[in-house]
């Protein structure tokens, strides 16, 4: 009974929540034409996700599943204005140049109405430029690079693309949120280190988090920085150079099979006797390293987003959602999962708002000018979209802690700390190491 | 901490011990450059984690003896299909026939595992956690990497053993040094390349069982492991039991005290040796000219 409640305030929100968002004046009074018609034809949406390689198990799967879930609950509520959604499953192996090929021929040929895609970073750059080029609507849903819609030199120009949105935060709030957490419970830290994947990814996120966490906490000394090849089988001399290191923080964007190697040849190794990490998306590794995974970690969320938050009494969309995802996938989401339903979540609002506006189905154009500058509710809390096409949440950070009640360990319920999008995310038009750079250490 | 950077080292040396000596001795009996060699590991990687996970609850060493025959005896398999079908035409044809042959069918087994295991990551951690960790002087250690080292320590003189004191590993090592006089003095050719082709198969698909209990088995793992080995049969030599350790030694070793001191040399620095070995002996150095 409480589910069928929770369901009924969630079609009640998902509703509502186009209305409620941002400026409305962005049609213009000649869109406002009404009696257009709604074609009875499915709306065609790519997504694409690692569905194989080594990214597909931790974020491809789980996102493709939360796609799977909510186009087919979606399509059990009507569709979108009572058109029914095709999703066209994609897998992002190949490499950035695949991925463009693939790009080019969802817009010119297939004609799909939206794709939603991509984790890779290096995929998100490669293909977003193509929106507006090839006059395709594009929603980055997982990938995490800061660059991806900032400018340069700040000021920079917002929108970035016309037609190209990232509905989920990146990874300048993960590291930012993380280096305030360990301000707030480690404030007399000495020592940190850092463990990253040789990549723009790994390269990235330590980048944003020695200058957040050199900003807060000025004494800190970085004691050692390491740089494993992505997909390393051994960890063990990273692990001991950072015993060796004295590191009593150590920082880590690793995702996927790594960062679950490293964790277990870490723990075994002995290394959490003397040092806590920093996972900057930790947040899936506990569920699957069960209780072998570490407690007293930090772990950031990638967002807000986690089963057990927000609290399932105080916002029941995440006890909905959760629900509806472990009775089909027997997993509890993780966040690439509450990507999913954001990016498909977005288009489907934003096409509900222009359609609200200019009467019958919207021109891509129509319903990018809806989603820049709109908000909507997701499972994790309200998202908004900026005039910058980049997606504000909060970010949630919590500390590992075994508890009776599930088999494996949970961010302690005392001591979350969640922090408001404004204090993790620069403002649009200023990029997040300029925005850093002029914090007051 | 000198110990256990030495020890890191080792174990290091172990597993590029194992993944490295099955190519070597295909591309030393047989000359084939075996790519496909990352997908037998592969194999090896996925059989063992399906059957630690159909363990769970049996003993730890039920569960690796299971894992590792049924690693090697599947991946040794594959191997034999794959050189009675597709291997076998081209020992006429030049290099870049193997390549091109052998990637497609690396490729190949990366679709059959995914359409058998489905492209999510595997863990098999149970002999892991379940042998915990070890003191050493004052360090933690973990128990099973000691393991490794001593199941790959074993393996190791088992193939020493054979090549060098049975009728088999004589017959190999003659093809090994001149394939035309090893087939005029009446050497059954066919009979020993094929054996030559499973045996490495087989200790591809030992390395991959034996790898799993540390890092989940996921797609795309034996492309990873190829260049290891590769560093390692430049450096040791082709078809050398003795090239593969000592490479295998030196790349485990330098990569353990590299990355305690000198962090963003660790890869550049194995493949400067390689480089290295290349101009100076491109042989290697227990390789035959």
């Amino acid at each position: 009974m409480a589910e069928k409640t929770n369901r009924r305030q969630f079609l009640k929100m998902a509703g509502a929540a186009g209305l409620g968002a941002g400026a409305v004046s962005l049609m213009g009074s000649k869109a406002l034409a009404a009696g257009k018609s709604i074609p009875k034809t499915p709306v065609k949406v790519a997504a694409i996700s690692f569905l194989s390689g080594p990214a597909a198990g931790p974020f491809g799967i789980p996102g493709d599943n939360g796609y799977k879930m909510m186009a087919d609950i979606y399509n059990k509520q009507g569709g979108i204005l009572g058109r029914k959604i095709d999703l066209i499953s994609l897998d992002e192996a190949g490499g950035a140049k695949t991925q463009v090929e693939l790009a080019r021929k969802l817009i010119l040929e297939d004609k799909v109405d939206v794709i939603l895609g991509y984790i890779s970073s290096g995929d998100c750059k490669a293909v977003m430029p193509l929106s507006d080029e090839l006059g395709g609507l594009m929603l980055a849903y997982d990938c995490g690079t800061h660059v991806l819609m900032e400018g340069k030199k700040s000021p920079y120009k917002t929108p970035k693309y016309d037609l190209g949105f990232r509905t989920s935060a990146h990874l300048g709030q993960d590291n930012i949120a993380l280096a305030l957490a360990i301000k707030k419970y480690m404030p007399d830290v000495k020592k940190i280190a850092g463990i990253n994947q040789d990549y723009a990814w790994g390269r990235d996120s330590w980048h944003i988090f020695e200058l957040a966490i050199k900003k807060l906490l000025p004494n800190v000394e970085i004691v050692k920085t390491l740089w494993p090849k992505i997909f390393t089988t051994d960890y063990t001399a990273h692990i001991s150079a950072l015993q060796g290191s004295g590191a009593q923080i150590i920082h880590s964007s690793m995702w996927g099979g790594d960062a679950v190697t490293f964790l277990k040849q870490a723990k075994a190794s002995g290394l959490f006797n003397q040092a806590k990490m920093a996972l900057s998306r930790g947040e899936p590794y506990p569920q699957e390293l069960g209780a072998e995974f570490p407690e007293g970690q930090f772990i950031c969320c990638a967002g807000a987003h986690y089963f057990l938050y927000p609290a399932w009494d105080k916002w029941p969309l995440n006890k909905w959602f959760v629900d509806e995802f472990k009775k089909r996938y027997k997993k509890y989401p993780t966040y690439p999962s509450y990507h999913a339903f954001q990016a498909i979540t977005a288009y489907k609002t934003a096409v509900e708002k222009a359609s609200s506006l200019v009467g019958g189905w919207p021109t891509i154009e129509q319903t990018a000018k809806a989603m820049g500058n709109m908000g909507f509710e997701t499972p994790s809390g309200y998202c908004v979209i900026d005039k910058d096409h980049n997606a504000r949440e909060d970010c949630l950070v919590g500390i590992s802690k075994m508890t009776k009640d599930y088999p494996f360990p949970i961010l302690d319920p005392d001591r979350l700390m969640v922090f408001p999008s404004f204090q993790v995310n620069a403002p649009a038009g200023i990029s997040t190491e300029d925005w850093i750079g002029s914090w007051k250490s | 901490m000198g110990l256990i950077y030495a020890l890191n080292g080792l174990y290091f040396a172990a597993f590029l011990f194992l993944t490295s000596l099955g190519l070597s001795i295909i591309l030393g009996v047989m000359g084939i450059l075996n790519l496909a060699h990352g997908s037998l590991y592969a194999i090896g990687g996925f059989i063992a984690a399906y059957f630690i996970g159909m363990m769970t609850g049996s003993s730890t060493i039920l569960m690796l003896v299971t894992a590792a025959a049924s690693a090697m005896v599947l991946s040794g398999l594959v191997g034999l299909v794959i050189e009675t079908t597709l291997i076998k035409p081209l020992y006429k044809r030049p290099l870049e026939y193997q390549l091109l042959i052998t990637f497609g069918i690396l490729m190949l087994i990366e679709d059959l595992i995914k359409l058998v295991f489905g492209g999510e990551s595997r863990y098999a951690s149970a002999p892991f956690d379940a042998m915990g960790s070890v003191q050493i002087m004052g360090h933690t250690y973990p128990a099973y990497f000691l393991f490794v080292m001593l199941i790959t320590a074993v393996a190791g003189m088992i193939i020493w053993w054979v090549m060098a004191k049975t009728k088999l590993g004589i017959m190999l090592r003659a093809i090994e040094m001149d394939r035309d006089m090893a087939q005029a003095m009446g050497i059954p050719m066919r009979r020993l390349t094929v054996t030559a082709f499973v045996l490495g198969a087989a200790l591809a698909g030992l390395a991959g069982a034996l790898v799993v209990p540390t890092t989940p088995a996921v797609m795309g793992m034996g492309m990873d492991v190829l260049i290891m080995a590769f560093i390692v049969v430049v450096i040791g030599g082709l078809g050398s039991l003795k090239g593969a350790l000592v490479g295998s030694l030196l790349v485990g070793l330098t990569r353990s005290f590299t990355v305690a001191y000198f962090a963003e040399l660790e890869m550049p620095l194995l493949f400067l040796i390689a480089v290295v070995i290349l101009v100076i002996k491109p042989e290697g150095l227990f390789g035959q000219k």
